[in-house]
């Protein structure tokens, strides 16, 4: 069975904010401003992006209203009436309530009877997770349509207030800590949603989904993003090992932590694995016409890439499109906001018969996912 | 990440400009052979990572004594190192002569590094004679013969295969972890000598590599040998660093 993006819907709360806003936004540390925001912003080059926290840092959008607002936004636009959705797959780093998982509370807002749902647990490749059952659900056949929706609400653990409680903390330690800063400066809010029929749309363009493939490495690297531990490689203990929740705040064991020093492994695996997709022969690199990655392309700008040009696996920069500058990096989430964007922006030509390949790599323990699309007209 | 514009701690801070192509084009096969050979490269990158002394690196909790642990079982690769280098330029023919000037140069230029990397380790608080008398790890063992035995055939084109990896652990070490190791540990400079002079040169190596690999690389059957051999010796490479000297005492 043939499975088609039909529809597609984003949502993005509040107004775009501004590099040199962001700060209001999630609060000055102890009312003094980071000496680090500067030098990671102009790093990840990212000009907008938007929060669902207001500048006193209370919540104006819920992970689950925003992926909520996303789908409905997606259904309204489908040609098909939403009784047929037979699936709901929801994709996050963290819903509102550790449980139950955030799909059930997205379909009593969507107020989709008796349907199949799915929440996925992951970061960033969580929605690919997600996309890819809600796939493998349709090649199935068990269900006509599934709904794909992911949501990230990053801010909540961004704001002043989880460093400024972590006192006991590698951030309350050291002058400039890295590690806990370097995410608060690159993530925001948002959500996507994706409507997936065993059909294309009767009109506009679907996106016929050719292969979705991932590759983990969690058993060879270390972690390198994650929430639940102090950060110290001698102490083993994770959030809820501490006698009090309170006690593993103060300890920074709530804080979002991102060992940069890994990072770089994360590029490599991302060119190990298309590698591989190319020597199966699943890509070929001169047939990409779109290359959608949820990762800022200079960063790419290294050695590697060279050599893959050099090896004649390189796809030239002309090709690649990404909204991440103006809409932010939203996790999970970015994918869907991107192709969402995609489909209807006028910086691309797109036209019936494009392959379009996307690239979601996930740092945590180095997940990266890629999935191949192709544009057909209804 | 290579950022550019921030250096991040330990990262490397090579800017696109530095390492900017040569307008090299490779033949089919060749490009064909550098793609496989980059998979290579990168799973054996990726599961030093499982290597205890070296995960300490990662996680930021290897000490001085790692270091000494790790120059006494890689000294005796670096000493054979010359050796299978200067065997494998006298096993090319005239057919390649090209080939072995470019290899004799090589050997030339790395041929006494093991005593660098003597000085490493008594800059690191080693003694100059635990490290005279180390004799190879197992894993040396093996990767030396498997070494000898291929450089020892007629127009041994798939060490090129090993080199790739060779040269390649050479700038990992000067470009990711040189600096990484003096900040964990405390160690100078000139603890990482040995290290750091790897990565001089790089583009120049990379470019010489290329033009070979075009000029020997032009069938299925070259492609596979290369690849092959690459695998072997990256294997061998890590089982010499897994091996460290515990059971020799």
């Amino acid at each position: 069975m043939t499975v088609y993006i039909t529809s597609t819907g984003a949502f993005l709360p509040g107004p775009a904010i501004p590099v040199e806003q962001v700060e209001n936004i999630l609060g000055a540390v102890h009312g003094k401003p980071s000496s680090l925001r500067v030098q990671i912003q102009k790093a990840n080059k990212i000009q907008t992006r938007h929060y669902a926290i207001d500048e006193q840092q209370q919540t104006t959008h819920s992970n689950t209203e925003m992926a909520t607002t996303a789908a409905e936004q997606c259904l309204d636009r489908a040609f098909i009436h939403r009784e047929k959705v037979g699936m709901l797959a929801v994709a996050s780093t963290q819903g509102d309530l550790p449980a139950p998982g955030m799909a059930s509370m997205v379909q009593a807002e969507l107020e989709l009877p008796e349907i199949e749902i799915l929440t996925t647990h992951g970061i960033c490749s969580s929605s690919i997770m997600a996309l890819k059952a809600a796939w493998n659900s349709l090649r199935l056949e068990e269900h006509e349509a599934a709904l794909v929706v992911s949501s990230e609400l990053a801010s909540r653990l961004l704001k002043k207030q989880r460093y400024e409680a972590a006192t006991t903390s590698t951030f309350a330690a050291k002058r400039i800590d890295f590690s806990t800063e370097f995410l608060r400066w690159m993530l925001s809010d948002g959500a996507g949603a994706l409507l997936l029929q065993n059909k294309p749309a009767p009109k506009g363009f679907s996106l016929r989904i050719d292969w979705i493939r991932g590759f983990s490495h969690a058993h060879a690297l270390p972690t390198c993003m994650s929430v639940g531990s102090a950060g110290r490689p001698e102490d083993t203990r994770t959030w809820q090992d501490y006698d009090t929740y309170a006690e593993a705040e103060q300890d920074g064991a709530l804080l979002l932590r991102q060992d940069v020093r890994l990072l770089d492994n994360l590029m490599r695996m991302g060119v190990d694995g298309y590698l591989r997709l190319v020597e199966e022969g699943v890509s070929k690199p001169s047939e990409v016409d779109h290359f959608l990655c949820h990762y800022s392309s200079h960063h790419f700008k290294n050695k590697i890439l060279e050599m893959l040009d050099t090896a004649g696996a390189g796809i030239p920069e002309e090709r690649w499109w990404t909204n991440l500058y103006s809409r932010g990096n939203t996790g999970a989430a970015s994918l869907f906001i991107m192709l969402d964007e995609f489909l209807r922006t006028d910086e691309v030509s797109v036209k019936e018969g494009d392959r379009v390949l996307c690239f979601v790599p996930e740092s945590g323990r180095f997940n990266t996912t890629y999935l191949q699309l192709t544009v057909v007209n209804g | 990440m290579n950022d550019g514009e921030i250096s991040i701690e330990g990262g490397g801070t090579t800017t696109a400009q530095e390492n900017a192509p040569e307008g090299i084009v490779l033949n089919s096969h060749a490009q064909i052979c550098l793609q496989q050979l980059l998979r290579v490269w990168l799973g054996f990158e990726r599961d030093l990572s499982k290597v205890p002394l070296l995960r300490r690196i990662d996680l930021g909790t290897y000490t001085a004594e790692d270091h000494q642990i790790f120059l006494r079982n890689i000294r005796q690769q670096v000493i054979e190192g010359s050796r299978w280098i200067a065997r494998t330029a006298s096993s090319f023919d005239r057919d390649y002569s090209e080939i072995r000037s470019s290899i004799i140069s090589h050997a030339v230029d790395e041929h006494r590094d093991y005593e660098m990397l003597e000085k490493d380790y008594v800059a690191s608080g080693g003694q100059l004679e635990d490290i005279l008398n180390m004799e190879r790890n197992i894993g040396s063992e093996a990767l030396h013969g498997f070494l000898m035995h291929r450089s020892s055939l007629p127009n041994p084109i798939d060490l090129l295969g090993a080199m790739w990896i060779i040269e390649g652990l050479g700038e990992k070490m000067a470009n990711s972890w040189a600096e990484r190791i003096q900040e964990i540990t405390g160690l100078s400079e000139d603890s990482t000598r040995f290290m750091t002079y790897h990565g001089h040169n790089d583009s120049e190596h990379m470019q010489r590599f290329y033009a070979i690999l075009d000029s020997v690389c032009i069938d299925e059957k070259a492609i596979k040998s290369i690849v092959k051999t690459s695998k072997v010796v990256a294997r061998l490479y890590r089982l010499q660093l897994e091996e460290i000297e515990y059971d020799l005492k």
